[in-house]
């Protein structure tokens, strides 16, 4: 019976229909149309925000935070110290070493920085070098001693003459070499 | 900046380029472009190290190459005289040192003539690879395989085994 009218039959429809799904109004139930999913305008303007799920990244920033303070807290200093040498004091020229003239060991480095560090900090190459010859002779020297100090016991212990393997005895002028009437006199 | 060549030693020929016959009225765009690179680029640059030359005008300082005596040879000392093994050992490293900067000269000539010859450096560059073959060759032979502890008594023993081989591939 079409007296089961269509509205009934509409309605039962429109009530299995989620409430919850958008565009399930009462308003464009009737007059809406079928949305062709092909022909779609996306635009990414301003898109629906969306609370985004992602593990903190708050220590890390904040170790690299720290760590460009850091950095940055003595680097821009020397930066900038090592940047007002180069420009107002800069670098050495290379010159023929003049006749009769000795120069002094910093004199031999290019860089203003080097120079001072070679200068006021450093010991002069010359000044290192015989320090570790003398280093060596004085190793060569305790070397020698404890060969000849050797050799000097080998002796001594197979000669018997020197002073250090004597052992201590009696006086041999308390030796009696008078003839005796008993061998235990 | 660094100095130029020796414009008296090595003079330049005379230019050949032909006077300017201007025919047209249109602006020579290779002239535009010239004078745009001058006025954004050379003249700041030029003004930037006059100005930092004239700070630097004050405290000009020189430096010096220093020349080391030479002392008596790791043959020449004497059995158990360490002193003399010691300064023999650092002239045989500043010698090292010296060798290993006189293979870099010479490979950086190869360099620079494969750079200016391009694609015919096998012909024309016949000198230079010559040279840095024989230079890279003696440096080998001398120093070739002494490793990161190389020291004088090191290359003197080397050198007595090349000797050794030479007497033996010769009366071989």
């Amino acid at each position: 019976m079409v007296g089961m009218s269509v509205l009934r039959s509409a309605a039962a429809f429109a009530a299995r229909l989620s409430p919850l799904k958008s565009g399930n109004n009462a308003a464009n139930l009737l007059s809406r149309t079928i949305p062709r999913t092909d022909k779609v305008a996306v635009r990414w303007g301003h898109g629906k925000k969306l609370f985004v799920i992602k593990p903190s990244d708050y220590y890390d920033r904040r170790f690299l935070h720290l760590l460009q303070y850091y950095v940055l807290l003595t680097g821009v200093p020397v930066a900038v110290f090592v940047t007002c040498v180069n420009v107002f004091i800069g670098e050495a020229e290379l010159v023929e070493t003049p006749e009769d003239y000795e120069p002094e060991h910093w004199e031999y480095y290019k860089h203003p920085i080097t120079r001072w560090i070679a200068r006021n900090v450093y010991d002069s190459p010359v000044k290192d070098y015989e320090k570790m010859m003398a280093a060596i002779q004085i190793e060569k020297e305790k070397a020698d001693t404890r060969l000849t100090q050797l050799e000097v016991r080998r002796h001594m212990r197979q000669k018997g003459d020197g002073p250090w393997f004597q052992r201590p005895t009696l006086d041999k002028g308390l030796i009696d070499y008078s003839p005796k009437s008993t061998p235990d006199n | 900046m660094p100095a130029d060549h020796d414009k008296g030693a090595y003079p330049e020929p005379p230019r050949q380029t032909p006077a300017v016959d201007k025919q047209t009225a249109l602006p020579n765009p290779a002239l535009i472009l010239s004078k745009l690179f001058y006025y954004s680029v050379d003249l700041p640059v030029t003004t930037f190290r006059d100005a930092v030359d004239s700070f630097r005008a004050n405290n000009k300082s020189v430096y010096y190459h220093q020349k080391f005596r030479r002392v008596p040879d790791l043959i020449d000392c004497q059995e158990g005289d360490y002193i003399c093994y010691y300064e023999a050992e650092m002239q045989w490293r500043r010698d090292y040192k010296v060798d290993q900067e006189i293979v870099k000269v010479i490979q950086e000539r190869m360099r620079a003539c494969h750079q200016r010859e391009g694609a015919s450096y096998h012909q024309n560059c016949g000198k230079e690879i010559q040279q840095f073959n024989e230079v890279t060759k003696n440096f080998q032979s001398r120093y070739g395989d002494l490793g990161a502890y190389a020291s004088g008594r090191k290359c003197l023993m080397k050198q007595k085994e090349r000797m050794m081989a030479a007497a033996q591939a010769q009366s071989a």
